[in-house]
């Protein structure tokens, strides 16, 4: 799905990223890495496959779009280092030619030597391209640009007369500012509730769909 | 036993009040002293406490010298039943001069009482189902069941059909090994249970070994109870559906004036605030004469409410299953129920509350709320003038509790896999239980995962260095114990005012949705919501008169087949006004309202009702099977639909039927209807449709709770939880995704298929169905029995068409 936003294109992919093709820029937000180690650690049984399947999705949307850089809009690590962590170092290694920027989030407090370890360039509160902000959280955002955001993790339900009810995670975007949908599948939804003329994407298992 | 020092005082104690022993009490007590384990059954307000109680207590009469530490253990369902049952025993004990110390612990025990009851256990000691296991959870805790002689499982067939029966089934199993190993055989078992439909599956379940000296006790004795239905003046003066009853309530103030203590009975505790404030309303000189009591009031407000029924200071109370059981109020001569009960046993039960002596009559008023709940009247006071009485189903093979009480276990002293394993495979719970499912459960909460993918980094429990299998994390093992039960809801909140003092608990979700100066009741007071602080909802008291009612969610019960049955034949009688039931003659026009629209079902039909307006196509079925049956029938007759045409249905249900809605037509005829409604290939077409509804995913919230996936906090009790919260739907989505294997995740579809479904029930409509003549009506309007489920909201989805296709559809209906 493309869309134009403040004049530049805007590639919206299912696996919940965005693609700037000017700027060579593939924008992801709340990876959350990890959180599945720190709930296994306080003894709540989550798969190990699920941070393993986050960077496989990854791995071929980088392949695919081929950026230059890679955004990561907050929320990349969820807790305090653990084994996932360790993985996603030795997954790096694949994509040493590409940039990494991580725009930090409230869940990102690991020590400044991990980050530069891995190779990840650390950006606070925000990071600005021609058009557009990326922040985290856009409540604290200040600049004038149109601003992306993440972190809530934003979901859509609609309906229809026969009180049927789908929900679904989205891409918000709206005049001012968007709201990008959370990349790992172990995250949950909140529901926005959209006013025109805001525009909201649908996230479906086999494409996006503009509501 | 007639000899003995005990039972000679114990006879002489009776006497000197002008007592004698019943029949049945003696039997048990001659039993007990012969080793045996047992059920006691007999109607409410005979003693039923007295006869294992006594027993225990000519036991230790009759040892040479006095016994000390803890002999028996009574399990009771409800906290305030201990605090009633402590106060009985204690003065029995004090007449009869025997130093033994009755003890109480539950949720509502302090915790310096607690610290007292772990240097010296008192000898009797009153419990819950989930205080017992916080006792297993404990350090030392093993020490403590040495001398045990009997545990009591009181009100056991309020126990038996849930997941805290099987909480009760394991500890014993664990007490037993515990006595097993000192070389110890002299725990005996005993149940208490009124009357059920399945009273030796119920001592099967308590006392599982089929070589156990077992034995049911069943009292001669029969309870005299009067049912009268409140009937309204005209039945055009009761809505149909949806409303409370209020209208009615009138006729309830020279009940509640002419009785000395009425308890009034409503299933949930949302509507029995809004008729406290409704009877406050009518009749103001009612105010502080009259009290509400539910699960959700603090401590020490029901404790004072308890108190001032026992002394007649209240003239009524409005109750939910909260004073269900066994409470023995003296001054209580009348009872109220208002609305379905839903079952006979439950209906009987609570008659029992009035009218608690022997020989005196329980007496007993219907209040209808909708105008189809008169004909449930007349239904239930037939199924019980014919003792048709519901049996309880036993739960079995529920992970998610077995895996709660393996790591209950490894938070208290640790256990042995090999030896815990032949101690659950005993219990009627898990007798099935297979090798390879014990294997994954340790796994699970071991390693993680199955042998296949161990979870990285994955911490519960491990092998300590002496072999037994441990909770090491301190974290792990307090949150675990903060949340031991079965009972699962929504993280409650404290309800404080902010000048001090408890008043009760609200649901999160419902404080998520109010905001500062919002009112809303809760105790029968106005409170205005001020803030939540330190996980506690701080209120003042409001100016205003009426407010919102918090919903609690959970407690909608179903209509049970016993009832389900006679309700169908009073249908046939009502228009042929050949009957007995007044209740009927006043249900008479809407039921010429429903055969003028549409037809009135007979007892071998099977009515249906298309209906087309502006909401869509509608199709009503009502086969009076109960509401969760509707549930998983309606999917699966939505399922077979879908299979004909791609379609996309809504679900809705109610106890008498169901409706499927739809924005397209829905394809109907008399072949369809009877190829829908048909038994065959039934199991694969309900695996079917119960995987393409929600159904197993709501059942999951329930099981990854008790299973600790999902932590639900606790009231008051704030642990800090930093990136750990999640949601129950979650994990059901990513066991789906990625461990299909996993127990948890098949215990929910297999809760849907077992308990919900209740497959011979369902196989059993269906036959029945197939022989009936299916009528298939197209009314118009809406007809008094379709009203009532188009209002309920509760609702499923069932679909056969793509995901795209059905977003493009509702788009354009959205925006057009």
């Amino acid at each position: 799905m493309k869309i134009e936003i403040r004049g530049e294109e805007i590639i919206l992919d299912k696996e919940r990223a965005i693609f700037l093709p000017n700027e060579k820029l593939l924008a992801i937000s709340d990876l959350h890495l990890g959180k599945a180690a720190h709930f296994r650690k306080a003894g709540l049984a989550v798969p190990n496959s699920i941070s393993q399947s986050d960077l496989s999705r990854l791995s071929v949307l980088l392949h695919q779009y081929q950026p230059t850089t890679l955004l990561i809009n907050g929320d990349m690590f969820h807790s305090d280092y653990n084994t996932e962590i360790d993985e996603f170092a030795k997954w790096r290694q694949e994509f040493n030619d590409i940039e990494f920027i991580l725009v930090k989030g409230n869940h990102d407090r690991q020590k400044k030597e991990i980050y530069e370890n891995l190779a990840i360039e650390i950006y606070e509160p925000n990071y600005e391209t021609n058009n557009f902000c990326f922040i985290h959280d856009v409540a604290h955002c200040k600049s004038e640009l149109y601003a992306i955001s993440g972190h809530i993790h934003p979901g859509i339900s609609i309906y229809n007369k026969a009180k049927q009810r789908l929900k679904f995670p989205c891409f918000y975007f709206g005049e001012d500012y968007s709201i990008l949908p959370a990349f790992s599948a172990f995250t949950g939804l909140q529901l926005v509730k959209p006013k025109m003329p805001d525009q909201v994407f649908a996230i479906t298992p086999s494409k996006v769909i503009k509501l | 036993m007639q000899k003995t020092k005990g039972y000679k005082q114990i006879i002489s104690w009776l006497k000197a009040d002008k007592k004698k022993p019943f029949d049945f009490q003696k039997e048990t007590w001659q039993h007990y002293l012969d080793g045996y384990s047992g059920l006691v059954n007999a109607p409410t307000g005979f003693g039923k406490t007295f006869s294992v109680f006594l027993a225990v207590v000519i036991e230790g009469l009759n040892q040479p010298k006095p016994v000390k530490g803890l002999q028996l253990i009574w399990i009771t369902p409800l906290r305030s039943l201990a605090k009633d049952i402590a106060r009985a025993m204690r003065e029995v004990l004090l007449e009869i001069g025997l130093d033994w110390h009755v003890g109480v612990r539950n949720g509502d025990t302090s915790q310096a009482e607690k610290l007292q009851q772990k240097k010296a256990m008192p000898e009797i000691l009153l419990i819950t189902p989930e205080s017992l296991h916080l006792l297993l959870a404990q350090k030392g805790s093993t020490s403590i069941f040495k001398n045990l002689n009997c545990i009591v499982a009181d009100e056991w067939h309020e126990l038996l059909g849930s997941k805290r029966g099987v909480l009760v089934e394991l500890a014993l199993s664990r007490i037993k090994g515990l006595q097993k190993a000192n070389g110890n055989q002299i725990l005996r078992v005993w149940g208490i249970s009124a009357t059920i439909g399945n009273i030796q599956e119920a001592l099967d379940v308590i006392v599982p070994e089929t070589d156990a000296k077992k034995i049911i006790v069943k009292a001669k004795l029969e309870k005299k109870i009067e049912i009268k239905t409140i009937l309204p003046e005209k039945i055009e003066t009761l809505p149909w559906a949806g409303h409370l009853g209020l209208k009615l309530a009138h006729k309830l103030i020279p009940i509640i004036e002419k009785s000395k203590t009425t308890l009034i009975f409503i299933n949930t505790r949302g509507q029995s605030e809004i008729w406290y404030q409704h009877l406050l309303d009518i009749e103001p000189d009612l105010a502080g004469r009259i009290a509400i009591h539910h699960g959700s009031i603090d401590f020490e407000l029901r404790n004072w409410i308890e108190d001032s029924l026992h002394s007649g200071l209240l003239k009524a109370v409005i109750a939910t299953s909260s004073l269900d059981l066994g409470v023995d109020f003296k001054p209580v001569d009348t009872v109220v129920q208002i609305g379905s009960p839903k079952g006979v046993a439950r209906f009987l039960q609570r008659a029992g509350r009035s009218g608690h002596s022997p020989n005196e009559i329980s007496k007993i008023y219907f209040l209808p709320t909708h105008a189809l709940e008169i004909v449930e009247a007349a239904a239930i006071k037939e199924a019980a003038r014919e003792n048709n009485i519901e049996s309880r189903e036993p739960f079995v093979m529920v992970f998610d509790t077995l895996i709660q009480y393996l790591v209950t276990l490894a938070v208290g002293d640790g256990f042995d896999d090999k030896i815990i394993y032949q101690e659950i495979i005993q219990t009627n719970a898990f007798k099935e239980l297979l090798p390879e499912e014990w294997a994954w459960a340790m796994q699970f909460i071991t390693s993680g995962g199955d042998s296949l993918t161990a979870y990285n980094e994955f911490k519960k429990v491990v092998k300590d260095d002496d072999g037994l299998w441990k909770v090491k994390s301190r974290q792990i093992a307090m949150r675990h114990r903060l949340h031991i039960g079965t009972i699962v809801s929504d993280a409650m909140l404290k309800v404080k005012f902010l000048s001090g003092g408890y008043i009760g608990m609200v649901e999160e979700y419902f404080v998520s949705k109010i905001k500062a100066g919002d009112s809303f009741i809760l105790a029968g007071r106005v409170l205005e919501f001020v803030q939540i602080k330190d996980m506690t909802v701080i209120v003042r008291r409001s100016k205003q008169k009426k407010a919102m009612s918090p919903s609690w969610l959970g407690g909608r019960l179903p209509l049970s087949s016993n009832l389900g049955a006679v309700l169908r034949k009073k249908y046939n009688e009502v228009l042929d006004k050949k009957h007995q039931d007044e209740e009927l003659d006043t249900v008479y026009p809407l039921f010429l309202i429903q055969q003028e629209r549409s037809h009135v079902p007979r007892n071998d039909e099977l009515l249906i009702e298309m209906i087309n307006n502006r909401e869509g196509f509608h199709l009503f079925a009502y086969p009076f099977e109960g509401r969760l049956v509707h549930e998983i029938l309606g999917a699966l007759v939505a399922y077979r639909l879908s299979k004909l045409v791609p379609i996309t249905f809504s679900i809705a249900m109610n106890d008498y039927g169901f409706e499927l809605l739809s924005d397209t037509e829905i394809p109907m005829d008399d072949a369809i209807a009877y190829e829908v409604f048909s038994p065959v290939n039934l199991a694969e077409d309900i695996t079917l449709s119960i995987n393409s509804t929600e159904m197993a995913r709501r059942k999951f919230r329930d099981i990854a709770c008790i299973s600790g996936l999902v932590f639900q906090g606790y009231p008051g009790k704030y642990v800090k939880n930093k990136h750990l919260q999640s949601s129950a739907g979650l994990f059901f989505n990513v066991f789906n995704d990625f461990d299909k294997h996993n127990l948890l995740l098949r215990q929910s579809y297999e809760e849907v298929f077992y308990q919900q479904l209740e497959e011979p029930r369902l196989a059993a409509a269906l036959h029945r169905i197939q022989n009936s003549n299916i009528v298939i009506t197209y009314p118009k309007r809406f007809t008094p029995l379709s009203f009532p489920i188009k209002v309920d909201s509760l609702r499923a989805n069932m679909s056969s068409e793509e995901l795209e296709q059905r977003i493009e559809r509702m788009k354009k209906e959205v925006f057009k």
